[in-house]
């Protein structure tokens, strides 16, 4: 089927009039991993954000369509239902709404119905053993009070709760220590292999090449000035981490 | 209960004493100053009272305690504050609770006390409680009311040395009902008073808490919520009374509104000039969920001593965007997250209620508002 996959055309996108993104082309398909680097500034939350449906930002022109259905036309709560996720780099603190609570409700609302509340609680329970996350935290209010690490872990339940068609992970290693890390890695590795159904494809956004030591992209695209400028395997993520971006800067002045 | 003289001196007295509260506005459209006492005439039949207690305290209605208790009951009125609503309920009350707590009994069992409006000629009640030295106590305080009637109560607790009381009201009014809800304590030397308070229903709700810290070691905990949504009026007054040195108050009001509805808030935090090393905070947050709704908050800190500590903090506005999104982005509907965050707002002043039962009860009655 030539409509399945993530795939976002041409997309220009502005925060409070000034364009950021300027044309980006980008396709993921289920089981695949694709790695975005780039420089701060570069626009890489600026996408991930767009694609999520942020009302800070403002998509000028192109289109992003998941298995065929035009994601721009959704509300971010549709676009959820349709299968896309986003771990987020700040995630937002919700004091006084459990853990618990927003987990079941966000399953419920992407997939209704389909799971008893003895099987979600199973479900829950073994995905945070997975991600090596004490049950206490189910009790916890949402990030509230969270270090980096137990924010970017409750991500990653998330993520695994709510078994998504598509992930952008945006800046999901910042701050991490190994442990944390490898934790990622696996629940990455875990959607990547099987969602209960359907394989996840993954957009991995990251500044800095060291979580692609415990996730092999298959794909790896740089973004600079709101444009990819090149792309590649994974080899580029390794040049990336010894060169650094100036020369790749350099490269592409050159070519233009 | 009073004798006619006393009750012309206590009408006198309420209409003589004044609200505090601000005037009406564009918002606000009653007038707690011209409220008329005499468009009362309570039937003999307009209020009930019921109590709900366990073993080993006497818990009884005010009448059957006058006699027993004379002293007591004197006691506790000589040192009930001088609130405007209070006198209204001293004025008219021909029956109310009786809860005396002897020394040093630790009750773990809650004592219920139910006042009801029975029909719409104006329903009185007062309460006293006491608690006497190293005595411990949970009292909850509830409301019912048929369509269209008035309620005006007052309760009073005597909080004796070292002893402990957490006290609770809740009401969920019907949507043509009034009420007039003045609570107050007076801890003495290490006691500890623990108020909570949620305003839910009503077409007109006025709350008033007064909490004076009577002896050093004495500590007051106030936590409060109310929520006006369609035509509803809530106004909730809070005085947290420091009289003498070495006492600690901690106040927490969380309000939201929507549709029309109309919140008024004064917290009022008084250290006295002797009253010092006291620590006192005062903190509200006021949601607003609608562009009609709208909350007032005052804060008032009268800090006369100079070795105190005093902290104020507040907040208004509408629920964050970031938060909508970050739910959004998990699939919930705007509208559901809406209601879970409003909700997880109340949260903190829920948890200090001091039963399940109640903490649901507050959650169902809240959410039904955000539905």
């Amino acid at each position: 089927m030539s409509q399945s996959g993530l795939h976002i055309h041409d997309l220009h996108v502005s925060v409070e009039g000034i364009e950021i993104l300027k044309g980006i082309d980008l396709s993921l398909q289920a089981g695949r991993v694709h790695a975005l680097m780039g420089p701060n500034g570069s626009g890489k939350s600026t996408l991930a954000n767009a694609v999520a449906g942020h009302p800070h930002y403002t998509v000028t022109s192109g289109t992003v369509t998941l298995d065929g259905e035009d994601v721009l036309a959704m509300p971010p709560d549709k676009r959820a239902k349709a299968g896309l996720f986003l771990s987020f780099q700040y995630p937002a603190a919700i004091p006084g709404v459990k853990v618990a609570n927003f987990l079941h409700a966000a399953r419920q609302a992407v997939r209704p119905g389909d799971l008893s509340p003895s099987k979600f609680r199973a479900m829950l329970f073994e995905k945070m053993e997975t991600l090596d996350m004490d049950v206490a935290f189910l009790g916890r209010y949402l990030n509230d009070g969270f270090s980096g690490g137990e924010k970017k872990r409750l991500e990653m339940l998330q993520m695994a709760v709510l078994a998504p068609r598509y992930a952008i992970l945006d800046e999901t290693d910042s701050g991490l220590d190994v442990d944390a890390l490898r934790s990622v890695g696996q629940a990455v590795s875990a959607l990547r292999a099987t969602d209960e159904g359907q394989a996840c494809g993954f957009l991995i956004i990251t500044h800095y090449p060291r979580i692609l030591a415990h996730i092999t992209p298959d794909v790896v695209h740089v973004l600079i000035d709101g444009r990819i400028v090149m792309t590649g395997d994974a080899d580029l993520a390794l040049r990336i981490e010894r060169e650094g971006y100036d020369t790749i800067r350099d490269e592409v002045a050159a070519r233009a | 209960m009073l004798n006619a003289d006393e009750r012309r001196a206590a009408l006198d007295a309420f209409t003589a004493t004044p609200s505090g509260r601000g005037r009406p506005n564009r918002y606000w459209k009653h007038d707690l100053d011209k409220l008329d006492a005499t468009s009362f005439s309570p039937s003999e039949t307009s209020t009930t009272v019921t109590i709900f207690a366990p073993p080993g305290i006497v818990a009884c209605s005010l009448e059957e305690a006058t006699d027993r208790f004379a002293d007591v009951i004197a006691r506790a009125q000589e040192h009930r504050g001088a609130a405007k609503f209070a006198h209204l309920t001293r004025a008219f009350a021909r029956t109310g609770a009786f809860i005396h707590v002897p020394a040093g009994a630790q009750i773990d069992e809650p004592v219920i006390i139910r006042t009801r409006a029975n029909d719409t000629t104006g329903a009185f009640a007062l309460t006293i409680i006491v608690l006497e030295p190293g005595a411990k106590l949970t009292v909850i305080e509830e409301f019912e009311a048929v369509a269209g009637s008035t309620l005006v109560y007052d309760s009073h607790a005597e909080v004796g040395n070292g002893a402990q009381l957490s006290a609770s009201a809740i009401q969920d009014f019907p949507q043509d009902a009034r009420l007039i809800v003045t609570r107050s304590a007076r801890p003495q030397r290490d006691a500890q008073v623990a108020f909570t308070h949620a305003d839910i229903g009503a077409a007109l709700a006025v709350g008033e808490i007064d909490i004076a810290l009577d002896g050093p070691g004495a500590d007051a905990q106030v936590d409060a919520l109310f929520f006006p949504s369609m035509t509803q009026h809530v106004d909730l007054l809070t005085r947290v009374d420091h009289r003498v040195g070495h006492t600690t108050s901690r106040t927490a009001i969380k309000s939201a509104a929507n549709g029309s509805g109309q919140g008024r808030y004064l917290g009022i935090i008084r250290i006295v000039h002797d009253a010092q090393q006291s620590d006192a905070s005062l903190r509200d947050d006021a949601l607003l969920l609608s562009r009609g709704a709208h909350i007032d908050s005052v804060p008032a800190l009268e800090i006369a001593a100079n070795d105190v500590k005093a902290f104020h903090g507040a907040t208004v506005g509408a629920i964050d965007e970031e938060q909508l999104f970050y739910m959004a982005s998990r699939g919930v509907p705007r509208d559901q997250a809406e209601s879970m965050i409003a909700l997880g707002f109340f949260e903190p002043v829920i948890a200090r209620f001091p039963t399940e039962g109640l903490r649901e009860r507050l959650r169902r009655a809240l959410q039904a508002k955000l539905a």
